[in-house]
Order: C-alpha cells, then structure tokens, then sequence
C-alpha cells in the first residue's frame, strides 16, 4: 500500500467552481482526491471483460460505491506509486500496468513504484472487480491507465502553468517527471506540483503520447518482481510469517461426497489440535455441499507435525452409496451415451443432465446435409479431468481477534472474493477485514476458488491464534476443481470439391457455471461452449451443441477453461477434414477462413517455421484459435521417437519445437508476451501428454507427480514466436489481445495432427500418455 | 521425544529442536529457522522446489532428514551471495527468467550446484531437473549458457 497520509476525500476546488470529488472521463470514470500527499487518481475497471464468475453466489459482495481497481498516486515529494487490485501471479502484470502508465505520465518505467491493492474500504478501496482471470489484466486497463497517466501528466502541467502564471502550454514540455517552462528553462518536478494539481480539474481528453513517440509501451521491459525471484526474498503465501503463528494440515474425505464419520480423533501425537471444517456456502462444488464435514486440519508448532499428524490421522470417513458411479469407467460411459441420450433444454424446466443446449444453428437441418453428403465424416474427441497443480501448493494463513479484525494473507486472483467470506464467516464489518494478497507461485484458474480460505477462517476461529492452513501437495490433486472431462462429437459433410457443407459439434461436458449456482441458459454454459461456435470457417450449414454431463466430481477454471477442451476437436477434425479432402491442413484453413486475422497469424507460423519445408525427419501439425481478443496459430515440429521410457512405456515421438503467432493488436512487452506464450505452451503440452486425474469409487488415484507426470526442461521444446506488428497509430479504445492463457489452447491439436503426419496415427483421446510416470526420473542427492 | 541439535545453514550454527526425529531439513528450515526461500512444492523428491546444497552438492531438503545433517555446511538461496549477486542470479535476472518464480529458488541452487562441480553452459542444464509449471526452461537453457 502506499504510505499516504490523511487519506480523506475532500472536494476539490479550482479558481472558477467548485468542483465535486469524482469526475467521469468520457466511459472512464476518475475518481481524484487530494491531501498533503499529492496528486491520487483512481481508475475503474472498463466493461466487456470476462464475466464476473468469481463472486460466489450466496456471498454478498463489497459494498458497490466504487468500482475502482487501481490507484495512481504522484506524492509531493514525486514519488509514484501505481496501486494495483490484480495479483501477479508471473504474468508480469505489476510490470505491465507500470510500464502503460510511465509512456502518458512520462516518468521513466523504472521508478514507478508498485503496490499491492487491498480490497477493503477506505479512500484507497479495491473495487470488487479485481478479480484476476480471463487474460484480461492488460487489455481491460490499458486505455484507463494511458488516460489516467496523461490527465494526471496535464494537471501536473497546469500547477506549474498557475506557479509560472504562462497559460501557454506549447511552453511546456515534460520529460521523466520533469516539467520544463521553455522560455527560461525554469524546471519544476512533479512533486512540487503534486498538491496543488490535486485541487485541479480532472481534464477529460488529455492529449496520448503518440504510438510513434512510445518510449516504454512497444519495448521488452524488465520485470519489477524479478529481482526478488532469484533471491529467496519474494513472498508468496505459504512464506507468511506471523508473531505466535501455528501451522495447519489439511486431510480430506477419500472419496469426494464422503464426510467425517463417528467421533473427532484425538490430537495426535506432537500437535495441538484437530478442527474439523465444513464446507461453506458458495464455496462447494459437486459432491461437495454446504454443511458437509468433508475435512480436517490437525494444528501443530510447525508444518511437518501438522502435516504428518495429519495423514495419520485415527478417524473415519463415509463413502457415499453412489460412490460406485463415480468411477472412470461409468463417468465415460455416461459422456458417450449423453451425445444422443439427452433431453433439450426446456426454459424453466429442472434441466437436468444430460441436458443438451443449441449453442448456434439447428441440428436438423445440419444433419440432413451432413448424412447425404458426398463424404461424412464423425469422430469423438475425450479430454479426462485434469488437476491445476501450479507449483506452490493452496495454503492460507488467517489471523482472527474475535469482534476487532482479521487479517487474511493469501495467493489467491480474487481478494474481492475472499473479503466477502471473511466477512460472511465473521461478521465482521468490512473496514476491519484485510486482505493481503502474496504473490501466487502459480494461479491457473484454481485460486479463483475460495475453499481453501473458508477452511483457513475456520481454523482461526477455532485454534484463536494466527494459523497458516496448507494444503500437502496430495490434497491439492485429489480435492482439485478439475478441468471438465469431455466428449466432443465432431461430424462434417464435405463436397465433391472437399469443402464443408454442413458441420456438427457436440460437446458433452460437466457444467462450471452450473456447479456454482449460476443459471445456464438455453445457449448453455459458456465456460463449456466458448472455442466450439461462431469458428471463422465457411462450415456451410452449422449446429453446435453442448450436453451437461450429469457428474459431480468438482470442475473448475483451468488455464482457457473451454478453450483448450473445444479447440483440441475443433483443430483436429479440421486436419482430418483436409486430408479427406486431400488438401494442405494450411491451405485448406485458409481457402475458407472468413476472418483475416484468423488467416494473418495461419500465415505468420506459417512463414515462421517454413511450412512446406519440415526439416528432414520432422513433421508439422497447426492449429489456430481466438481468445481474450487475441489471434494465435501454432505450429508443432515433431519427430518420431524409438524405444522406451524410463517408465517402460514407448516413448513414441518428441515435440522438437513450437512456432507460435500472435496477433494481439498491439503488444505492450513483446518480451513478457513471448514467454508467456511460451509458457502456455508448456502448460498445455504437460497436460497434453500426461495431464489427467482418475477416479474410482469416488477416490482420485493419482496423489502426486510421480502419478501424473510434469515435464521438465529435457522435454521442453525450442519455441520461437512472431508477434503481428503494432499498428503505426492504435484507436483509443481499440481492444487488445490478451496473452495470459492464449498460448494453451493450440498445442494439443498442433501436436496430435504433427503426430498423425509422422506416424499415421490419430489422436482423439488425451492425454497421449495416459500411463506415464515418473520412475527413474530421479534426483540428486540423498535417496536418488 | 524431543530431539535437539545444531544445523550449519548459510555459515551459521541453529540449535533446533524437532518432536519428529525424521523431521525434514525442508521444515526446520522453513519453520524452524524461519528462512523461507526454500520452497515446498512436492515433498516426494520429484520437482526439485527444495533444492539447497549440502558439502555443495545438490540435494532435496523434502526428503532429507535434518538430523543426518549434523555437522555439515547447508546454504540455501539466502545463503548463495550476501549480495545477491552470484553468477546465476544475475544471468537470471540478464534473461528474465523467473515468471512466477516459485521453482526459481530450486533451479537456482541446482544450477549453482552444477556450477560447482565444474559444469558450464549445456552441461549445468543437464544437470537440473526442477519442474517448472510456467514453462522458463527455454530461458533457463538461455542463462545456463552465459555460466
């Protein structure tokens, strides 16, 4: 937080009028304050980003008199400070944020400070929209903070114009924070100025820094959290530290609907306690429903006590009687048979699954020309559950004085959300909650959930001293809110010529918005859907359908959500489209894309990696998509691979490289964008190849990595990435591409369709390695 | 049965007392000593979070059990430069290579270990096998390379 004192809002006045505190700016809305510490504009967040899935219902949210989520401060002595309500979670958002303001305020990136928003109330209150998903941190603020940095730059300038008493603002020019009054050469900094342009008006079109006088936006910038990163200083939420903390473990029911069953156990040897926590309201998926005691923390001096305490813990659980159904097997027989056997929805109805939606176009008259066209084609593509697994394991530490405040520290992409709990679970009003969001050593998507908090408050409450609760790295796989299994149904006509003439897709997949209590309408759940419709193909007579898969095994948002599950059919089924119509998989793409950037970036990878030309032994696979306003095409270089793993399963064939193009309107930090593609890439690549989760009798079987493989550097191909250019001027207002996720989605298919070139084979259920595991790929040092 | 000895961690002796006598050295440095660069990702020896260096080898303090140390030199990333300013961090932060930067401090140590053994450039990178989620093995490949 930045140190500002005397933080209250006054009304702000100017030689003519007097003003009032909040202003609006065209859409944007400015709120601007004063104090003897200088110059604080606040910016809210713009419409249009990802729907707020994060509140959950039944939790009341913050109260809504701002919507502001971040705070740009110049203090009078010309410090600025950028306070930030999204968390950084390695996407480089700080940075980001930082660098689009330093180009309007013009002071150099490198001496902005930023800070850590805290949602709670007060003159530098966290608007409830802060939640951080959806790739959408960079393009929601970009125009706010451009805006925002030049109308604070031009109330600086008008200080300085009332000082010198030149209204001629040609006069003027503004470098690194410095104001210099041409004529002399009179030099006035922007902290001498910083009170008094407080008392200004907030100027509703500020002049933007032209694109081609960009001196931070458009260039690869450092990072701000980097230094801390290689030092063992960054603090992530399992790092906190508090006077008199304890420590907590955390053991859950084995199968997912099992609850504690009989008495407490008693406190094991070398702890303290034993807190059983229930499951609470909003914050419970599936199987897991409020009030169930599905959980407990064993609390000791330290983590190891707590957590061996823990798994050896005396006590019983239930096995629910359905728990039979909750079983690989019966789930996958369930999602096939759900492709036909299903009822439509029916507005006002219960829906229950299997519920089949229209996402887009009519199944009949699809189907008529798809079952008399020349040539048919259908193919089932599976995706299995897949768990998070970002490298820092869920933990949160609470410190709980009953009736005067509590303190939460957490990872976590929704601090709105967290606030809310505390509250809800406390009673506390809302100015005695605080919030301090660490960074996260890895979001994903599954620290948007709130579970984990719920269990940490309650620990708190019971133990009544500061309590760090985590979750030991099994309990993070088989209490994970998966990636939705799928069956997606894929089936097309084609012509004599080859082209598509009617296409049907069908996706049967578990609802997330559906286990969250929000209502799925009749185009279905759009967390399933996005990825399979409105595709910029010529498909001649379209139907796109998803059917709710009735299991209750928890889901979740897991990094492009339903980007990565639709796109691996779509983008697969288009290869296998190609070749029975006996083209190129580019060219056909291309002969009947209807949206040019979609074809711009088919054309950069394709440029980048020299398509035609596959190096000798090497063999290409594409795949294209859209997300978060951004363009992406993917290119997978495989090989075919002899002889088998350490794990005794055929090794089968080795991703070389992957080409990536992007087209996101414009890059901020082509760097940071570049490696994070490259990390979407991996990402998706791990869960391609290894990523799943079984279940049987209602128990997830794979408990750690050595079950559920993560790929390591020797298995990290060589990426190379092309960025489609900045336009010479950007539209304000243009929408950017957002980077965070895009680069998942492409991979699977890229790698199945290069695979299929090397070696014939198709693959339509993933992962490819569904056997993998980690034996023999030991370690260093003791015990290897 | 509470158990009490002294760890040499970073040059400096620690008295620590443990209830398990199979406490991991991961733990008493965390908690008990309080240093928390040292990070928890798998506790099973298999993502390389927890790299420290004993006697300057590589090894997983997850899975080592702390009392077995007694008497030899522990450094952990704290302990790697007093200014932060070891080789490898530095060509950590030339590269940019930490996104998230939670497996950072493992890799670090593992490449500081190789470093030690002799290894440069492709052969320190053969030499590590910490997990990294965010996928920075390419610039991790593009630091070792500089060393």
């Amino acid at each position: 937080m930045p140190e500002i004192e005397n933080n209250e809002r006054h009304e702000i006045q100017s030689s003519d009028q007097q003003e009032t505190e909040s202003r609006k700016i065209s859409r944007r809305h400015f709120l601007a304050t004063g104090s003897a510490a200088g110059l604080t504009l606040g910016l809210a967040l713009q419409a249009g980003t990802r729907k707020a899935l994060a509140q959950p219902p039944g939790i009341a949210g913050p109260p809504a008199n701002t919507q502001v989520n971040t705070w740009l401060n110049i203090s009078s002595s010309g410090v600025v400070t950028l306070t930030i309500g999204s968390s950084e979670m390695g996407q480089g958002s700080f940075s980001g944020l930082a660098q689009i303001l330093s180009e309007d305020l013009m002071v150099n990136y490198n001496t902005i400070k930023t800070a850590q928003g805290v949602p709670a109330t007060g003159a530098q209150q966290i608007g409830n929209s802060i939640g951080t998903y959806g790739s959408t941190v960079t393009w929601t603020n970009y125009w706010a903070l451009r805006q925002a940095g030049a109308a604070a730059r031009e109330m600086l300038v008008s200080a300085a114009m009332k000082i010198i008493g030149d209204q001629n603002r040609a006069n003027y020019t503004v470098a690194n924070g410095v104001i210099t009054y041409t004529p002399n050469g009179t030099l006035i900094s922007y902290g001498l100025v910083a009170n008094a342009a407080a008392r200004l008006p907030v100027p509703p079109n500020p002049p933007l820094i032209p694109d081609s006088e960009f001196q931070f936006i458009g260039k690869t910038v450092s990072r701000v959290d980097i230094p801390s990163k290689v030092n063992g200083t960054a603090v992530y939420g399992l790092d906190i530290s508090l006077p008199n903390m304890v420590y907590a473990a955390i053991q859950h029911a084995p199968a997912f609907g099992g609850v504690l069953s009989g008495s407490l156990p008693a406190t094991p040897p070398n702890t303290m306690a034993v807190v059983p926590t229930q499951v609470i309201a909003g914050t419970g998926r599936g199987t897991e429903q409020t009030g169930m005691v599905n959980a407990i923390a064993v609390v000791a001096s330290n983590t190891w006590d707590a957590w061996q305490g823990a798994v050896n813990l005396n006590v019983s659980w239930t096995t629910p009687a359905d728990a039979s159904s909750l079983s690989d097997a019966n789930i996958a027989t369930q999602g096939l048979s759900a492709i036909y056997k299903n009822l439509p929805y029916s507005p006002g109805g219960p829906n229950t699954p299997p519920t089949s939606y229209t996402v887009e176009g009519n199944y009949a008259a699809a189907d008529q020309i798809v079952k008399t066209a020349p040539k048919q084609f259908s193919e089932i593509y599976v995706l299995p559950y897949v768990p998070h697994n970002a490298l820092e394991p869920l933990s949160c530490t609470v410190n709980y004085v009953p009736g005067v405040s509590i303190d939460i520290y957490v990872s976590t992409q929704v601090a709105s959300s967290v606030l809310s709990l505390a509250a809800q679970l406390t009673g506390l009003p809302l100015n005695k909650i605080n919030v301090h969001t660490t960074w996260l050593g890895g979001g994903l998507g599954r620290r948007i959930e709130v579970d984990f908090v719920s269990q940490a408050i309650q620990v708190a409450m019971a133990v009544g001293l500061p309590v760090m609760l985590l979750w030991p790295r099994p309990q993070n796989f088989v209490r994970d809110q998966y990636r939705p299994a799928a069956w997606v149904q894929v089936s097309a006509g084609l012509n004599s010529s080859g082209n598509v003439v009617g296409w049907e897709l069908i996706n049967v997949s578990p609802s997330i918005l559906a286990q969250r209590g929000f209502p799925v309408g009749a185009v279905g759940d759009s967390q399933a859907t996005e990825g399979s419709s409105a595709l910029p193909y010529n498909l001649g007579t379209i139907s796109t359908q998803w059917v709710s898969h009735p299991s209750p095994i928890p889901v979740g948002f897991w990094r492009s959500v339903g980007m990565s599950i639709n796109t691996f059919a779509v983008e697969s089924a288009i290869d296998e489209l190609a070749e029975m119509a006996g083209q190129d998989p580019l060219q056909y793409r291309l002969n009947m894309c209807t949206d040019p950037r979609w074809a711009g970036v088919l054309n950069a990878v394709a440029s980048l990696c020299n398509w035609s030309s596959p190096p000798s032994g090497h063999f290409y696979g594409i795949a294209v998509t859209k997300y978060a306003n951004s363009y992406v095409a993917e290119v997978a270089d495989v090989s075919l691979a002899t002889g088998n793993g350490l794990d005794g399963h055929p090794n089968l064939f080795q991703v070389n490289a992957v080409y990536i193009a992007l087209d996101c309107y414009l890059a901020v930090n082509p760097g940071q964008i570049q490696t994070q593609l490259a990390g979407g890439v991996a990402h998706g690549l791990n869960a391609a190849l290894y990523g799943r989760q079984s279940f049987n009798n209602g128990v997830p079987q794979y408990l750690n990595f050595h079950q559920n493989r993560v790929m390591r550097m020797d298995e990290m191909p060589q990426i190379f990435t092309t960025l489609i250019p900045n336009p010479a001027q950007s539209t304000p207002g243009a929408l950017l591409g957002g980077v965070g996720e895009i680069g998942v989605p492409c991979i699977a298919p890229a790698v199945a369709n290069a695979y299929y070139k090397a070696s014939g084979k198709r693959t339509r259920t993933l992962p490819f390695f569904p056997n993998a595991t980690m034996q023999g790929l030991f370690f260093y040092g003791p015990g290897s | 049965m509470a158990t009490s000895f002294t760890l040499n961690v970073n040059g400096q002796n620690h008295n620590v007392t443990v209830n398990d006598p199979n406490m991991p050295l991961l733990w008493v440095i965390r908690d008990l000593i309080g240093l928390k660069g040292t990070k928890y990702g798998c506790g099973q020896q298999i993502c390389g979070a927890c790299t420290v260096l004993v006697n300057n080898v590589a090894t997983q303090a997850c899975i080592t059990v702390a009392q077995s140390l007694v008497g030899d030199s522990i450094v952990t990333i704290e302990g790697l430069s007093p200014t932060s300013t070891h080789p490898a961090q530095l060509a950590w932060i030339a590269n940019q290579v930490p996104q998230c930067g939670y497996c950072q401090s493992g890799q670090i140590m593992a490449c500081a270990a190789a470093m030690l053994d002799g290894n440069h450039g492709a052969d320190i990178a053969a030499n590590m096998h910490g997990a990294c989620i965010c996928g920075t093995y390419p610039r991790i490949l593009q630091a070792v390379q500089t060393l």
